[in-house]
């Protein structure tokens, strides 16, 4: 089961400083932060849109393109329900539909689809080494950023592991789509605990696997992925810090906001 | 809550925070391809593991369930909301043990009895409810969705997940756990606590009326059924970000002050 959106390559994205990756993931939340005007986002989702072509990331963005388009319809829908502003085309109990709701709705749709395409970027480029690196070149404690590695390490192991104690139950007769959700729900009990005991078998020994190798014997650990910052870096970070700048004066100028009336 | 900064000391600790974090996403992930409702949230069986490993690992778990929820989000979208999505779940795998403790004086968290099942479905009810405060709170905040949306699904789902199946996880693991003597109290060496303490009482008092009190404003705030006098009229119309945000905001410092004293 494909649950990594890694995608290997050598693009330039792939290429960036995790650190201008985190910024990256900074600058895109501090743009779509200040806007709700749809059409002041289109620029942001065409760059994005660029970019994932350029970094080879595009393949993420179609597998998921149902997940995108859920977004923004399911977003617009419940801000309908909330932003009740504007003459209303449509005016019920619950939903009142107005040219401002609409638009509204829709940016902030789009606001979160940008989000998730940031994410998807990210993910496509960086591998759990450079993200682990970055966290901690970014001051997260040595300690906090190894347990989020080892955590992503570890999430695949537990589902191959839960699958082949689904495969197990099955050729012993457990029917996991008998009863209603609630059951079917309480039919997956029997996968999670031996998965669960299996773990904490190996919590021991990782432990001490972890402790032979140096784990908390002080100091600062070395990491594999010590690069410094090149230029490419240095001018990306600039590009971006630009961005930034730009959809604040959008915003200041006025142009990202929704007028009721 | 000094055992947060405190558990990171234990390397048996950092490898059950890891677990519990890797387990949590391992439930979340596979259900991240069917959202209930793109965007918002998705139905989350997952929502049973941090009760349980709360149970059994307790400050380990909370982080666990912190970054359990992180992982799982990359896989939905990372956001700005992930910071406030990080600290509800933090508190949802911190709440459980840290109030058991209190109400069920050295029992184990085992809801056999009606009674022992009361005080698990309340002590549940008030880590949902601080969870849902944090993320409502922070999402509407952030102009991103509205508290009477968020706020309540997460306190469904985190409801629906720990009652249904956390119970039976807990009664098929606590006591293999607790006989591999993994249990957090035997990892850390700390006793178990005895109830009592007019700190731990006003404790109590504040965390659940300042979480209940913010979920109640929350919801009438976002959407427009409550008009806070105190704030400027430009303030109270819709969508209501910067209202939520002022108004919710001293509810949470109560109720984060109150799990501070516990």
């Amino acid at each position: 089961m494909p649950i990594y959106l890694y995608i290997e390559g050598e693009s330039w994205l792939h290429r960036l400083h995790p650190v201008v990756k985190v910024w990256a993931l900074f600058a895109a939340f501090w743009s779509v932060y200040w806007v709700d005007q749809p059409l002041a986002l289109v620029p942001l989702g065409l760059l994005m849109t660029v970019a994932a072509q350029a970094g080879g990331a595009w393949a993420n963005f179609y597998r998921l393109r149902y997940l995108f388009a859920g977004v923004v319809f399911f977003t617009a829908l419940s801000w309908m329900v909330f932003y009740r502003q504007g003459t209303p085309l449509i005016d019920t109990p619950l939903v009142r539909v107005s040219r401002a709701s609409l638009l509204f709705g829709f940016g902030r749709g789009l606001k979160l689809a940008e989000l998730l395409g940031t994410s998807v970027l990210f993910l496509s480029s960086t591998k759990i080494e450079e993200f682990g690196a970055g966290l901690t070149r970014l001051g997260v404690p040595y300690r906090v950023g190894f347990a989020i590695t080892l955590a992503f390490r570890l999430v695949p192991l537990f589902i191959d592991s839960a699958l082949t104690v689904v495969q197990a139950q099955r050729l012993r007769g457990y029917e996991f789509r008998r009863g209603g959700p609630l059951a079917r729900m309480r039919r997956y009990v029997p996968v999670v605990v031996p998965v669960f005991m299996e773990a904490l078998r190996k919590a021991n020994a990782m432990a001490m696997a972890l402790e032979a190798r140096g784990f908390g014997a002080g100091g600062r650990p070395t990491s594999l992925i010590d690069r410094e910052l090149r230029r490419s870096d240095r001018m990306a970070v600039a590009l971006l810090g630009g961005l930034a700048v730009a959809y604040f004066l959008i915003y200041y100028a006025g142009y990202g906001a929704i007028r009721p009336d | 809550m000094k055992e947060l900064g405190s558990m990171w000391q234990d390397s048996r600790m950092v490898v059950l925070c890891a677990i519990s974090a890797a387990l949590y996403a391992a439930v979340l992930v596979p259900f991240k391809v069917v959202p209930f409702i793109p965007g918002i949230t998705e139905l989350r069986p997952a929502n049973a593991i941090p009760v349980v490993c709360s149970f059994l690992f307790g400050p380990a778990a909370a982080w666990g369930a912190a970054i359990g929820n992180l992982i799982g989000d990359f896989f939905g979208g990372v956001g700005p909301g992930d910071i406030f999505g990080f600290a509800g779940n933090l508190v949802y795998g911190y709440v459980p043990y840290k109030l058991w403790e209190i109400v069920a004086s050295g029992r184990p968290p085992l809801p056999r009895s009606a009674a022992d099942f009361l005080r698990y479905a309340l002590v549940c009810l008030a880590a949902s409810l601080l969870c849902a405060d944090l993320i409502g709170w922070g999402d509407n905040m952030l102009a991103l969705r509205p508290f009477g949306v968020l706020g309540n699904i997460i306190v469904v789902n985190n409801m629906l997940a720990a009652l249904v199946l956390s119970p039976l996880l807990l009664l098929a693991v606590y006591p293999r756990v607790e006989r591999g003597r993994l249990l957090y109290r035997d990892i850390l060496g700390v006793a178990q606590r005895r109830p009592g303490g007019l700190m731990q009482a006003v404790g109590v008092v504040l965390l659940l009326c300042g979480e209940l009190g913010a979920w109640l404003v929350g919801n009438l705030v976002s959407t427009g059924r409550l008009n806070l006098g105190l704030l400027p009229a430009s303030l109270m119309r819709p969508p209501y970000d910067a209202a939520v945000a002022l108004g919710v905001a001293p509810f949470l410092l109560a109720a984060v002050g109150g799990l501070a004293l516990l």
